[in-house]
């Protein structure tokens, strides 16, 4: 369970609110209360861009720092105005029932727009009751909108934390063959586990027997668990000794 | 929403055929304001990007066999705000579209109220141009009902409405719908009323509605037809759609009418309003269609399964000609 101050991050997420968008957009969304009444709620989530644009965000140094220290491996560097407001949103709807609260914010997911997307799985490490949204991430990760994938991907330390092995193999895969940069990927290196090492000497093969290249990223992860000389021989295209799994 | 005719009523026209030449048009850019993509292949996307199309605008409807529960609705529009704005911007086309009813389906009343319950769920979404298309097909009570009720949801949401005009009773079915519009507040000029003919135009033009007009093979609008009611009417609130779906529909329409219109010598200006700009106009009362976004600005970090990137607007080509897939 990773630790989350999460008044101490909805503070800083104003802070940084405040500094991007209009007064009048602050003066409606720190307007905006929880899931008392779920239409506004969701119309307000729905026309978020409206109110605040579609700007990319400035933040300093130190609020990075200080975001990074209330929520782990959390960081909002490069978003959008509407998405962080979105995100704010969500974290103000902490409701007193797991499955009224659980129901809203699928609801949310299950007729989002691809920017809205973005924001939901963006969201996964703040919002409350981690574990109701393992499902949903695997769900994000069968997605095909490349952006709603980098949400869920890139900087993000929820999957890491609470998807169980397949799923998590499933997103490294899925990972390469959208070709995204693994190197963003949160806890790529902790993660890694003898059965995805397989998983990625077999796609190594498949591919070089299509005369197909690799992300050279995967022979990295793969080294941790199979013998480095064998992984040498595969590089060079030489399956001698690679017996499928 | 097109054909309720069957294949035989189609009469092939005669005459030579003549080959659409692009050129003729190479470098003007248009606005497709009625497009069923989902419908349509990849392909199609490839073909309208090619020819200019830059934007489009995709209004929900009937897919063809009723839907009898709520969940395929939502679903349905689902994608028209997720997958298929994903899918169109890997071409470079901005994809817009409007939500709605349809008026086949409003006559199954007992879903159509549940329709109506999750219509505001997506109305305020980004992107979504206006409501639609909704109005009349057999001009049963039914589809008045639901008629009158998402007008006033436009008027809430302050959103300009796609009107679906019928095939059958056209002229009184068209009148009906303005008179209605009317009686619910609407101003004309947030009204497009589609699908018009040589035979509506003229009263949706003099009450001060935009008249859309859909160019469809064999049932609707032929574009020799519509070079003459641009001469006769005018460019001014006029637009021109292609409304191609899952029947025999050509998703070049708007393209090949401009081109048509240029070899007929229609001034440059005036194509110009009726296959791009009155599109615009009349849908940027929405609020939510910023013309930068139509540069074919690619979201860079926007992938698609295995496929390398392909920015610039592209997708990676496929030499059809070849034998050898690779």
């Amino acid at each position: 369970m990773q630790f989350i101050d999460a008044e101490g991050l909805k503070t800083l997420l104003t802070d940084v609110i405040r500094q991007n968008v209009t007064p009048e957009a602050q003066a409606w969304l720190f307007a905006q209360g929880g899931l008392k009444d779920l239409s506004a709620f969701y119309t307000a989530f729905a026309l978020m861009p409206r109110k605040t644009g579609k700007f990319q965000i400035n933040i300093d140094e130190s609020q990075q720092k200080q975001i990074n220290r209330s929520r782990e491996g959390f960081t909002i560097n490069n978003w959008t105005t509407d998405r962080l407001a979105r995100v704010w949103l969500l974290m103000q709807a902490e409701g007193e029932n797991n499955d009224a609260y659980f129901n809203t914010i699928e609801k949310l997911f299950s007729t989002g727009e691809m920017n809205e997307l973005v924001a939901l799985y963006s969201a996964l490490p703040v919002l409350s009751h981690p574990q109701l949204w393992v499902r949903r991430c695997a769900e994000g990760i069968r997605s095909n909108i490349g952006t709603v994938l980098e949400a869920i991907m890139y900087d993000n330390p929820y999957p890491a934390e609470n998807l169980d092995e397949p799923a998590w193999n499933q997103m490294v895969m899925k990972a390469i063959f959208t070709e995204k940069d693994l190197t963003r990927i949160t806890g790529l290196y902790t993660r890694v586990n003898p059965e995805l090492a397989r998983i990625l000497i077999d796609y190594a093969r498949e591919r070089w027997a299509a005369g197909r290249q690799v992300d050279p990223a995967l022979w990295q992860l793969a080294v941790i668990f199979v013998d480095e000389t064998a992984i040498n021989q595969m590089k060079r295209g030489n399956w001698e000794n690679y017996t499928a799994g | 929403m097109c054909c309720s005719h069957s294949i035989e009523d189609r009469q092939i026209p005669a005459g030579q055929p003549e080959s659409f030449d692009i050129n003729a048009v190479k470098g003007m850019k248009f606005f497709d304001p009625h497009v069923h993509m989902t419908s349509r292949t990849t392909d199609d996307y490839q073909a309208m990007a090619d020819a200019g199309v830059v934007a489009l605008i995709e209004p929900a409807f009937w897919l063809g066999q009723p839907r009898t529960g709520v969940d395929s609705f939502k679903d349905y529009y689902s994608s028209l705000v997720g997958w298929e704005r994903f899918r169109s911007s890997q071409f470079g086309i901005k994809h817009y579209c409007t939500i709605g009813l349809n008026s086949r389906e409003a006559n199954n009343e007992a879903l159509a109220e549940q329709v109506m319950e999750i219509l505001p769920l997506f109305v305020y979404k980004d992107g979504v141009v206006g409501v639609g298309e909704i109005g009349f097909d057999d001009q049963t009570p039914a589809e008045e009902k639901y008629y009158r009720a998402q007008l006033e949801l436009a008027k809430q949401a302050g959103l300009p409405v796609q009107v679906h005009t019928p095939h059958r009773d056209k002229k009184k079915g068209t009148q009906r719908s303005m008179d209605i519009a009317i009686e619910h507040g609407l101003a004309p000029h947030m009204v497009i009323i589609d699908h018009n003919n040589e035979e509506t135009v003229k009263e949706v033009l003099e009450r001060g509605f935009w008249a859309a007009f859909t160019i469809y093979p064999f049932t609707k609008m032929g574009n020799k037809r519509m070079v003459e009611v641009t001469r006769q009417y005018g460019p001014e609130r006029i637009m021109v759609n292609s409304a191609a779906d899952w029947g025999i529909s050509d998703p070049l329409a708007v393209p090949k009418t401009a081109a048509l219109m240029k070899l007929s010598g229609i001034s440059d200006e005036a194509i110009n309003l009726v296959t791009y700009r009155n599109a615009v106009t009349a849908f940027a009362q929405s609020g939510q269609i910023n013309e930068d976004d139509f540069a074919g600005v690619i979201d860079q970090s926007a992938k698609f399964e295995g496929n390398s990137i392909l920015r610039g607007g592209q997708q990676p080509r496929i030499d059809k000609s070849s034998i050898i897939i690779s």
